[in-house]
């Protein structure tokens, strides 16, 4: 069978298909000393590497073809919105810490990860965008994999992938307003129409509620 | 005569119109030779395991394209878990994938313990390695049954249901529910296992493999089975990697990856089973691989009991773990009697306690973190990030279903629309998982 690897090893940890993993400090190296603009940070055991947009194509390229990262495991965002933000009925009377947060602009942040089943290991690249505007190159052209994950995300949080084949919402339906998993987004603000309702208008013209600060 | 002129009135038609009047019939396939149809296969359709719309453009029978259209199961359970403590996740996230509930609390309570920084209990890892394996099992029986139904072997389709209901009445006897059990909980599990389960698995150990043998009597050698899965959606490895196929669809590529193996959790690493692999690459290899490991499931599950350690199911540190010592009644789990009259009677500041775990949770540290496990279906990924609160901040959840679905254009692409059903039944995607 083409593709099929003939008489493999079973991969274990430290060890993958073809060979032995690169320690995440190795990593952390290599990326380094070919984007030096890129940061890295282990917490957990895990290794993040916080690249920009502009090196992010050429960084998971060389993922893919330095580093042997053959799979884009997972692609997702987290929506970090700009201004304060204080959780309320977290009263400090009970002991345990608020909610708060502040910070001066808003940003929707994309976390790739990147897999490799030749030499077993796993590590995250992860890359802001603004979340007025969000734009990101999109990767599908380095992991066809994303094509879904991408419609996930612009779907989810408005980020739009330049370059993406086709770039549609894919659980909302077609018609909706709004990225429900951005923070700004109101909960429970969508009339739910019921059977007695004098009149129940169609999706796209449903007002959502005022976005709460 | 031919098709495209009209046999009365002599006025000109444009050049497309085609007339069929059961003349020459060869003329009107050769007239509309480059013409395509679009179908809509589903949402409502009894071969698209719930939900799952299939946009197919077709060349007469032959599938030239194929567009999934998901999204109709969609509830928002991501978006719900950030409104609800870390221990309310657990609720949420077993009915995403709803034939391997367990697999997606393990996941999430993994993702959890990780950012918490702690371990559940040797007994508890025993205890989630053999429910989760069962659940493994009871997920490939429902794959057979529904995939042979599909297929049209009614036989198949009632004896797969009727052996995982065996299955799922172990669930119920220790979580009170058939699915959807909220059992694995952050730190360890809900209760304990009752003094018969060990007695339950060895029955269903005993019954199982008798009942996988006659599945293999039933297909292995069955020529409709055959050939309507061999050679029909054809993935090599390669294709795999760029699509992020993983799961047994990588498996009966040739590729011997196992997370429970490649990256142990739940100390996987101490168990002795083999990886199945199949080189066929196509859907009749894929029927063999689950096979396979529903047998090797079961290797796991004999030697998870036989080495069941004793002690505690969740963690001791008072701060995280659920306060109350709950009992398995007749309606279900709840609170045990001993517990309330403590709490009531004794002690005020378990009372205190108690009251603040349960309406605020614990709270978890900062950070970020993505923890796969082997689900059913391939590779379940949860990643979670924390900022420091009661609540999580964001949960992702990586569905094997929904990234293995990209892959069904390229399966489809040259076969036929019959051969449709036979490779959505091969990829088994589960619509809750994919749509969450």
């Amino acid at each position: 069978m083409s593709g099929a690897p003939n008489h493999v090893e079973v991969p274990r940890p430290g060890h993958g298909l073809a060979g032995e993993s690169l320690s995440l400090e190795d990593i952390e190296r290599r990326v380094q000393e070919r984007f030096p603009s890129v940061a890295a940070e282990i917490a957990h055991g895990e290794l993040t590497l916080h690249a920009t947009a502009e090196v992010l194509v050429d960084l998971l390229t060389f993922c893919r073809d330095d580093l042997a990262c053959e799979m884009l495991a997972d692609l997702s965002g987290v929506h970090w919105p700009a201004g304060e933000h204080v959780i309320e009925r977290q009263s400090s009377t009970t002991g345990w810490p608020e909610y708060r947060m502040d910070r001066e602009q808003g940003v929707v942040e994309v976390l790739y990860e990147l897999r490799s089943l030749s030499r077993n290991h796993l590590f995250r690249v992860s890359v802001g965008t603004d979340d007025t505007d969000p734009q990101l190159p999109s990767v599908t052209g380095v992991y066809r994999t994303a094509n879904f994950h991408e419609r996930e995300v612009y779907d989810f949080f408005g980020v739009e992938f330049d370059g993406h084949p086709d770039l549609t919402r894919i659980l909302m339906p077609d018609d909706w307003v709004g990225h429900p998993h951005r923070k700004d987004y109101p909960l429970g603000g969508v009339d739910i129409p019921y059977k007695n309702d004098k009149f129940i208008p169609p999706p796209d013209e449903r007002e959502l509620r005022e976005v709460i600060e | 005569m031919t098709a495209t002129e009209p046999t009365t009135g002599g006025a000109p038609q444009p050049e497309d119109e085609i007339f069929v009047e059961g003349a020459d019939w060869e003329t009107v396939v050769d007239a509309v030779k480059d013409d395509t149809l679009t179908v809509n296969m589903g949402p409502q359709h009894p071969s698209t395991h719930g939900v799952l719309r299939l946009v197919l453009e077709l060349d007469g029978e032959t599938v030239l394209g194929l567009k999934p259209v998901i999204g109709y199961l969609h509830t928002g359970i991501e978006k719900n878990t950030e409104v609800r403590t870390w221990v309310q996740g657990t609720t949420f996230v077993t009915r995403m994938d709803y034939l391997a509930p367990l697999h997606n609390e393990l996941a999430f309570c993994l993702a959890t313990e990780k950012l918490l920084g702690i371990e559940a209990p040797e007994r508890a890892q025993a205890v989630r390695v053999i429910v989760t394996e069962f659940n493994r099992i009871a997920s490939h029986l429902v794959w057979i049954a529904t995939g042979g139904m599909e297929l049209g072997s009614t036989t198949v389709m009632t004896a797969g249901f009727r052996e995982r209901e065996h299955i799922l009445d172990l669930f119920e006897s220790q979580s009170g529910l058939r699915m959807n059990h909220a059992y694995i909980r952050p730190g360890g599990l809900a209760q304990d296992v009752t003094e018969d389960f060990v007695e339950r698995c060895e029955a269903l150990l005993k019954m199982l493999p008798e009942k996988i043998g006659e599945y293999e009597d039933l297909l292995l050698d069955n020529p409709i089975w055959r050939d309507r899965l061999v050679g029909i959606g054809v993935l090599d490895a390669h294709q795999c990697y760029e699509l992020g196929v993983t799961g047994p669809l990588l498996r009966a590529a040739g590729v011997p990856w196992d997370l429970r193996r490649a990256q142990p959790y739940c100390n996987f690493e101490q168990y002795d089973f083999e990886v199945a692999t199949d080189a066929s690459c196509d859907s009749f290899g894929r029927f063999l691989v689950r096979i396979e490991e529903m047998r090797q499931s079961m290797r796991i599950i004999r030697q998870a009991i036989d080495r069941l350690p004793g002690g505690p199911v969740m963690v001791q540190d008072k701060k995280i773990a659920w306060p109350s010592q709950q009992s398995l009644g007749a309606d279900g789990i709840g609170n045990d009697p001993e517990y309330i009259r403590h709490i009531m009677g004794e002690s005020m500041e378990s009372l205190i306690n108690h009251f603040k775990l349960v309406t605020q949770g614990f709270t978890v540290p900062a950070g970020q973190v993505y923890v796969p496990i082997e689900s059913p279906r391939g590779e379940l990924g949860y990643a979670v990030t924390s900022i420091g609160t009661n609540k999580p901040y964001r949960v992702h959840v990586r569905e094997p279903s929904f990234v293995n679905l990209q892959a069904a254009e390229e399966m489809t692409r040259g076969h036929m629309v019959a051969d449709v059903v036979a490779i959505v039944a091969s990829l088994d995607p589960v619509m809750g998982g994919v749509d969450r």
